[in-house]
C-alpha cells in the first residue's frame, strides 16, 4: 500500500482510534471504530484500506491492553502517525483455524526470546518490511501444554535478522500485500512479550473477536455501496422498453439484499457494542464471542450475494474490471476465511448454544 | 470577539440530474452537503480566530432537522456552538425572509463583531442572503471576499475579488463578509478527534416560538417572491465547436453566421 495512503489515515486520526490517549490514541469505544470501518469500506470497495485499518485497530487494542509500557510507547509513537504498521501473524502453511497445532516455537534465552518457525497468508508483510512495524504473533513456549503453553508477542519485521519474507498474490484486496515469513533464530527483547507467558492463545482471541466484528461492518459497508451503485444502474438501464428497476425479478432481489445489509449492520454494531460492554465489565466473554460470531458468520455471504446480484444486473459489464463492484465481490470473499473461517464462527455459535461439553474437536 | 457564520445545507449539485421530460431537478436520493462556499467561510473564520487567539464562533442555519449534519460538520471544523433554526413556519422562505430569520437569530445571540457567509449557495446561486442579512442588521458588508486578515488590535484587511482585479480594503467592525473561495481552495476534512469533540459542543434548536420576532415576516408569508418552477431549459439545437487559432476561428464563425443569415452580408 502506498505510504501516502497510510499517512492520510493517520492525518484523519484513524490509526489509533481505540488506543489510550496517553499513547497518542483517541480512546474511542470500538463501536466508533466500527463506524469508521464501515465508511472506509464504502469508500474503498477493494477493502484494502479497511483491512489495514481493522488489523491495526484490533491488534493495536491488544497491544494497548497487554503490552509493556516500553513496547506501547515504542510501537504507538510510530503506528499512530502512519510511519509503521501493526499486523497479525498466527496462520501457518498448514494451520489456520487449528491454531493449537501451530509449529512456530518461542524459547527463553536470558532476557530475550528466540523464535523459530514460519507464518503464512499474512496481510501487510510488504508494508512492514518496507515501512517498518511488525505483527502480533503467537508461538509455542511449552508444546506439551497445547493451547495453554503459547506466548503472544510483537515481532518487528524490518531489519530483523532471521526474517525472510515471501509473497503471494491475493485475488482481491490488491492494495495491501499478502505473504509470509520464515523466522530463523529471531531474537526479540523481553518487553515485546504481550501479557503473561503461556496465555497467548487466550489473549489473541480478543484481537480476533474485535477484528471479526469490524469485518462484519466492512462487509456491510462494501455491500451497501455496491447496492447503491446497483440502484443507480437499474434506474438508468432499459431493457425491453423499460427501466430494469421496474421488473419484479430485480425489485425482489433488491429488497432482500437491502434487508440483509441492514440486518448485518445491526448484527455488527450489536457485536461491537457487546465488546464495549465487556470492556466495561457489563458483558461476559461468552456473550461477546456469540455476538461477534453471529455477525461474522453471515457477513461475507450476505455481502457477496448482494454484490453478485449488482454485478448480474449490470450484464456483461458487471464481469469486467471496469465495473467497480467486482472489487468488492473479490474482497468480501476473503472474509469467509480471514480472521476466523465461517465454519469456525458456526462452531462458536453452536458451542454457546449447546455448552462446552459439545465442543466438536475435543 | 464574537464570530457568527451563516451556513446552508444544499443538495450535492454534482449528483443532481435533470428529468429529461419535465426538465426539473431530480432531488430524490441526492446526498446533502455543506455548501462549499460556507465551508470556506467556516474554515476562514476558524483560521482567523486561531490567529488572533481569542473569540468564539457560533454557526447558524435555517433548515429542516436533517440540516443538523451540516452544522455538526462546522462544529468539527472548529466552531464552538451551533444553532439550527427549524420550524414549518419558515418553509417557503425566499432570500429576504431567510435573511430576516437569520438576522433575527443573530440579534438573539447578542452582540457580535463579524458575520461570515458564503458568497452564494450552489443550489440557488442568488448571492442575496448575505447582503440582505447585513441590510437587516444595519451593518456594513463586503462581498466577493477571498481573503480575510485580522490582527490582534482587530484591524481588518480584506482582499475582495472584482472583475478588474483584487481590491484590498480596510473596514471597521462589526461587519458582514460574503466569502468566495479562491480556485485553489481545497476543503479540509476534519480529523476524527474533532468529529468526536463536535458531539460534545452546544447544539441548540430554535423554532419560531423560541426565535420570536414578527411571524408575518417568516416563510411564505414573509416572502416577496415565490419559486414557481425550477427547470433546465431544453437544448435548443446542435452545437458546433470551432477549434482553430483565433483569426481562422473568427473567419469560420462569420461564414457560419452569414450562411445562417444571422448577420447581414456586406
Amino acid at each position: 500500500m502506498p505510504k501516502d495512503i497510510i499517512k492520510a489515515l493517520a492525518k484523519f486520526e484513524l490509526l489509533g482510534m481505540v488506543i489510550d490517549p496517553e499513547y497518542g490514541g483517541l480512546g474511542t469505544d470500538v463501536v466508533t471504530a466500527g463506524i469508521a470501518a464501515e465508511e472506509l469500506a464504502r469508500a474503498d470497495l477493494s477493502c484494502s484500506i479497511p483491512v489495514l485499518f481493522l488489523v491495526g485497530t484490533s491488534w493495536g487494542h491488544v497491544i494497548d491492553k497487554y503490552g509493556t509500557e516500553e513496547a506501547k510507547k515504542e510501537i504507538f509513537s510510530k503506528s499512530i502517525k502512519g510511519e509503521q504498521i501493526i499486523g497479525i501473524a498466527t496462520t501457518e502453511s498448514d494451520t489456520g483455524s487449528d491454531l493449537g497445532n501451530m509449529k512456530t516455537k518461542i524459547t527463553k534465552k536470558g532476557d530475550k526470546y528466540v523464535v523459530n518457525g514460519e507464518k503464512m497468508y499474512i496481510s501487510g508483510v510488504a508494508e512492514a518490511m518496507e515501512y517498518g512495524g511488525g505483527h502480533v504473533t503467537l508461538a509455542r513456549m511449552k508444546p506439551e501444554l497445547g493451547t495453554r503453553g503459547m506466548n503472544m508477542f510483537y515481532l518487528p519485521l524490518k531489519d530483523t535478522p532471521g526474517i525472510t519474507p515471501t509473497y503471494v498474490e491475493d485475488i482481491g484486496r490488491e492494495a495491501i500485500s499478502c505473504g509470509g515469513f520464515d523466522i530463523n533464530n529471531v531474537e526479540i527483547p523481553k518487553h515485546y512479550l504481550l501479557g503473561e507467558e503461556n496465555k497467548g492463545f487466550y489473549y489473541i482471541h480478543e484481537g480476533y473477536e474485535l477484528a471479526r466484528g469490524l469485518i462484519a461492518l466492512v462487509c456491510a459497508g462494501a455491500a451497501s455501496k455496491a447496492l447503491e451503485n446497483g440502484i443507480a444502474y437499474i434506474k438508468e438501464r432499459k431493457a425491453f422498453g423499460r427501466h430494469i428497476g421496474k421488473y419484479e425479478g430485480i425489485q425482489f432481489k433488491l429488497a432482500e439484499h437491502h434487508v440483509k445489509i441492514q440486518a448485518l449492520r445491526q448484527l455488527g454494531y450489536k457485536a461491537l457494542w457487546t465488546y464495549d460492554q465487556e470492556i466495561q465489565g457489563k458483558a461476559s466473554r461468552f456473550e461477546v464471542s456469540m455476538a461477534i460470531a453471529m455477525a461474522k458468520s453471515v457477513a461475507p455471504f450476505w455481502a457477496r450475494d448482494a454484490i453478485d446480484d449488482v454485478m448480474q444486473w449490470q450484464g456483461a459489464f458487471g464481469y469486467t474490471k471496469e465495473c467497480e463492484d467486482q472489487k468488492a465481490w473479490r474482497a468480501v470473499r476473503s472474509f469467509t476465511l480471514a480472521e476466523g473461517s465461517s465454519e469456525i464462527m458456526k462452531l462458536i455459535i453452536a458451542r454457546e448454544l449447546l455448552g462446552k461439553e459439545f465442543l466438536a474437536y475435543r | 470577539m464574537k464570530f457568527i457564520v451563516c451556513i446552508k445545507q444544499v443538495p450535492d449539485t454534482t449528483e443532481v440530474k435533470v428529468d429529461p421530460k419535465t426538465h426539473t431537478l431530480i432531488r430524490e436520493g441526492v446526498p446533502s452537503i455543506l455548501n462549499p462556499y460556507d465551508q470556506f467561510a467556516v474554515e476562514e473564520c476558524v483560521r482567523i480566530r486561531e490567529e488572533i487567539g481569542e473569540g468564539s464562533i457560533s454557526v447558524i442555519t435555517m433548515g429542516p432537522p436533517q440540516a443538523r449534519s451540516a452544522l455538526m460538520r462546522c462544529l468539527a471544523h472548529g466552531a464552538d456552538e451551533a444553532i439550527l433554526i427549524s420550524d414549518k413556519a419558515f418553509a417557503g422562505s425566499d432570500t429576504w425572509a431567510t435573511a430576516y430569520t437569520l438576522s433575527h437569530a443573530i440579534k438573539k445571540i447578542g452582540s457580535f463583531d463579524m458575520v461570515f457567509c458564503g458568497q452564494q449557495a450552489i443550489d440557488g446561486d442568488t448571492a442575496q442572503v448575505g447582503p440582505e442579512i447585513a441590510q437587516q442588521l444595519g451593518i456594513p458588508q463586503i462581498t466577493y471576499v477571498e481573503k480575510v486578515s485580522l490582527d490582534k488590535t482587530h484591524k481588518l484587511t480584506i482582499h475582495k475579488q472584482t472583475d478588474g482585479g483584487d481590491q484590498i480594503l480596510e473596514a471597521k467592525l462589526p461587519i458582514l463578509l460574503a466569502l468566495l473561495p479562491p480556485s485553489s481552495f481545497q476543503p479540509e476534512h476534519p480529523p476524527m478527534s474533532s468529529i468526536l469533540k463536535a458531539k460534545r459542543k452546544p447544539f441548540n434548536i430554535w423554532d419560531a416560538n423560541i426565535l420570536g420576532g414578527d411571524k408575518s415576516k417568516f416563510g411564505l408569508d414573509g416572502s416577496f417572491t415565490q419559486v414557481i418552477k425550477t427547470y433546465t431549459p431544453p437544448s435548443r439545437g446542435e452545437c458546433e465547436m470551432i477549434e482553430d487559432d483565433p483569426k481562422e476561428a473568427a473567419k469560420k464563425l462569420s461564414k457560419i453566421l452569414c450562411k445562417n443569415e444571422a448577420l447581414a452580408k456586406r
